[in-house]
């Protein structure tokens, strides 16, 4: 049965990593999931404006999820910090009755309320639905392929506001990645965050964080970081290109996002998914992917 | 640990000059704030945190600046070089929601224009723009991607010009 959904990409996306949308509607296609256009979507509201000032937060985010309300539609998008930030904002216009007066009268101006109809998910969400049907398309499994797969904060934390998987062993994801014969690996600093936030307050602290991860993941075993976020990827296929530890060893590895993972194992054209454009280079992992 | 961020770097002879409880009831009235005084500094949110061993002033710490009624907190690193991971707030045994209280302390800070630059110039593309990055046409155009849907940055400047972005610190 088809879903439908308006496809909120956010600002990092089509920035930086079009490839990441490239495989999301590659696969969106394949499962029979429609995903609409958000006509007249902004910035998310994004962690970065929740720390300037909270109630400019709720009113973008809050402007966002209305739009989509308006027109009677729910909500996915592929980005943690969107589904961090919508979810976030949402959680808190359902339970603090003077920040919704105070969303609404923002929005007022628009013709648009906040409501709390719209439900609003994370592709990786809407894959773990489809699971059975993902298992059927498998026809070119990657086999060989040794993930540390990163969830990122925003899809899992605060629990309570995320409600996807569970916050200390989260396995969802990781059990699509490993439909496809890949091997999803425990690493110590799995959870840990990628750093990513910091680029704008401290690159010297997000870099640090970053190699810490890169070791961790490295010392697992894997041969590949996987993502479903554009924040966590800048710094894994962005940020991590010529990092090196105390003896010249390379940090990099080749970073790829889930959508690309499953795509490649359903046997979608590999330039559909992007992957000639991954910036870390994918040489190691290329006869896996059929590159 | 130093640190290019955050003024106060140490407690080692710092003088405090009073417990301004006001301020501590403050903070509880924040998105988060609500159940601040039951912290008893168990400290697991700094053993979870990923920058506990990189800033000068740790996240259980600065629980304990709050219930003290330090406004000095706001000078720490904890404030602007938490990731917002929520890692301290999905394991506190109290239920605080640490990670929120700071969203809020960040928001006091850059009123008072304790902020690194990045959050000024950001501020200004998100009203400008509606956006923080604008999209690469000619690789979505390799991509055969769809255009980006349109936004009338009108509509998000009224917002932001009714919640009042543009005049948070004194004197815009």
């Amino acid at each position: 049965m088809t879903q439908t959904y308006e496809v909120f990409l956010g600002c990092a996306i089509p920035s930086r990593f079009n490839y990441y949308e490239a495989s999301m509607r590659a696969v969106a296609k394949e499962l029979d999931v429609e995903l609409l256009d958000f006509e007249g979507a902004s910035c998310c509201g994004t962690v970065v404006l929740k720390s300037i000032d909270e109630p400019s937060w709720l009113a973008i985010s809050g402007r966002n999820i209305a739009l989509a309300e308006k027109r009677g539609h729910n909500i996915v998008t592929p980005c943690n910090g969107c589904f961090g930030s919508l979810k976030d904002c949402s959680h808190v216009l359902h339970n603090n009755d003077a920040a919704r007066k105070a969303t609404n009268k923002a929005l007022s101006s628009q013709g648009l309320q906040f409501t709390g109809k719209a439900t609003i998910r994370h592709f990786v969400e809407v894959l773990y639905d489809l699971k059975d049907e993902i298992k059927g398309k498998i026809v070119r499994p990657l086999n060989g392929l040794s993930v540390a797969f990163h969830p990122g904060c925003h899809l899992l934390r605060p629990s309570k506001v995320a409600g996807f998987d569970d916050p200390e062993l989260p396995r969802k994801v990781d059990e699509l990645i490993e439909l496809t014969g890949a091997k999803s690996l425990p690493w110590g600093l799995k959870l840990r965050c990628c750093g990513s936030p910091l680029l704008i307050a401290s690159e010297s602290v997000a870099s640090r964080i970053l190699k810490e991860k890169m070791i961790s993941a490295k010392d697992a075993g894997a041969n590949c970081i996987v993502t479903n976020c554009p924040a966590c990827h800048t710094q894994f296929d962005i940020q991590a290109i010529g990092m090196k530890g105390d003896k010249g060893e390379s940090f990099e590895l080749p970073a790829l996002f889930v959508t690309q993972v499953l795509g490649a194992a359903m046997g979608i054209d590999v330039d559909a998914l992007g992957l000639r454009l991954n910036r870390v280079p994918l040489d190691p992992i290329a006869d896996i992917l059929g590159l | 640990m130093a640190e290019n961020w955050g003024q106060l770097k140490s407690f080692e002879g710092k003088k405090f000059e009073a417990l301004d409880a006001e301020f501590t009831k403050e903070v509880s009235k924040l998105i988060g704030g609500q159940d601040l005084t039951a912290c008893f500094q168990c400290a697991k949110c700094s053993a979870g945190c990923p920058v506990s061993d990189k800033v000068n002033i740790q996240v259980h710490e600065l629980m304990r600046m709050l219930l003290f009624g330090f406004r000095e907190v706001l000078d720490t690193d904890m404030v602007w070089l938490c990731t917002t991971c929520y890692q301290c707030q999905q394991r506190c045994p109290q239920g605080i929601e640490i990670t929120d209280i700071i969203f809020g302390l960040k928001n006091m800070a850059f009123r008072k224009g304790i902020t690194p630059p990045g959050y000024v110039t950001s501020r200004k593309a998100l009203y400008d723009n509606g956006k923080l990055y604008e999209p690469t046409d000619w690789e979505r155009d390799d991509l055969a991607l769809p255009p980006v849907p349109h936004l009338d940055v009108a509509e998000t400047r009224k917002v932001l010009g009714k919640t009042g972005l543009m005049r948070l610190q004194e004197g815009e």
